[in-house]
């Protein structure tokens, strides 16, 4: 293997062993490993610091790719948004690092809840923007037809699948906030899934191009991220806490799989 | 050149950066919409279409990038021309 092939594959290989150390921990929590040399506190410290450096970086690279795009280019829109989806959910992790890392705590509700809802709207937009983009480009996109079966599909297997994990997130008790958000995210999340089903098409489309693995990557975390905030809703409303680590599992290999899709992205730029 | 053969030639350049099934698909429709259905393709139409796939590579490759990618095609279909 090259020496750039080895400095290109490192950082998949940092997120690989992270998310399994993660997976690891929720799967064997009683062994030495996780008792003695990884503590709790240490991988909860671990993942705040991984979700920080991910979410600067793709926030970093998603500006750069807007800068790289001419003012009138319809994508330009869409990396800038991206951009600020990533910093505003940088922003509610740095609120939530210090406690994170000094005190082994998570608050819930916090004011990183702000940032971290702020993000959505960014987010949504990006989605849509690139597939106005996509459409004024003239590549197919999909009859009418298509499109609304897709999106019909996606709603009724967001029903289905939302409906019976809320019920019980809603019906706990709680002060109203931390239910509201509890509840939010996910519903959020899949607003979110509706663009994002109509990309993922588009994105098939260009499997085993450069183009199609920046978006399988910038996608599949945007679905991790999706999976992240439903598994939250859950886990914290039912108070099943030991299975977090799964939740930090998938927001570490979201936020990677964003950054990476967004350097991918400015390489293709600057090549 | 016939249009089949523009068509192979033009997805052949453009499957690395999107895919040969996008390239394809992008291709054949643009072909479509700008009525290259003959036995023959035209120079006027040969610049017609690269301008539309040029306009849509845009979005993923950014105007340098997509241009360098057209004047590509454009060589490799002046070399498929000029070995007939």
């Amino acid at each position: 293997m090259s020496d750039d092939r080895r400095f290109e594959s490192a950082p998949w290989v940092v997120l690989g062993v992270a998310v399994a150390t993660f997976v690891g921990w929720a799967a064997f929590p009683g062994t030495t490993l996780y008792t003695q040399v990884l503590t709790p506190h240490r991988l909860l410290a671990l993942a705040a610091v991984l979700k920080l450096v991910y979410l600067l970086a793709g926030t970093a690279w998603a500006f750069a790719c807007r800068d790289h795009l001419e003012p009138d280019n319809p994508a330009r829109p869409a990396w800038f948004l991206l951009s600020l989806g990533l910093l505003a959910n940088f922003a509610g992790q740095l609120c939530l690092a210090p406690f994170q890392v000094f005190r082994n705590e998570t608050p819930f509700p916090s004011v990183a809840d702000i940032f971290y809802v702020l993000a959505y709207p960014f987010l949504i937009a990006s989605l849509l923007v690139l597939l106005k983009a996509y459409r004024e480009s003239g590549f197919p996109i999909g009859s009418l037809l298509e499109r609304t079966l897709i999106l019909a599909g996606v709603g009724a297997l967001a029903a289905v699948v939302a409906v019976p994990i809320l019920t019980p997130v809603a019906a706990t008790g709680g002060p109203l906030l931390d239910r509201i958000l509890t509840v939010a995210y996910p519903v959020l999340d899949l607003v979110l899934l509706l663009p994002l089903a109509l990309l993922l098409r588009i994105a098939l489309k260009l499997r085993g191009s450069r183009a199609g693995e920046v978006w399988v990557l910038i996608l599949s975390g945007i679905v991790f991220l999706c999976a992240g905030d439903i598994f939250f809703a859950y886990f914290q409303s039912l108070g099943e806490t030991h299975l977090d680590p799964f939740v930090h599992a998938t927001f570490v290999l979201a936020y990677g799989l964003v950054a990476g899709g967004a350097h991918r992205q400015l390489q293709l730029l600057r090549s | 050149m016939t249009p089949t053969e523009a068509v192979d030639v033009v997805v052949k350049v453009m499957a690395p950066y999107i895919g040969d099934t996008m390239a394809r698909s992008a291709t054949e429709a643009h072909c479509q919409k700008l009525g290259i259905t003959g036995s023959a393709v035209s120079t006027e139409q040969v610049d017609a279409l690269l301008g539309k796939l040029g306009g849509g590579l845009n979005i993923f490759l950014g105007r340098d990038k997509s241009a360098s990618v057209v004047a590509e095609a454009r060589q490799a279909l002046a070399a498929r021309e000029a070995s007939r």
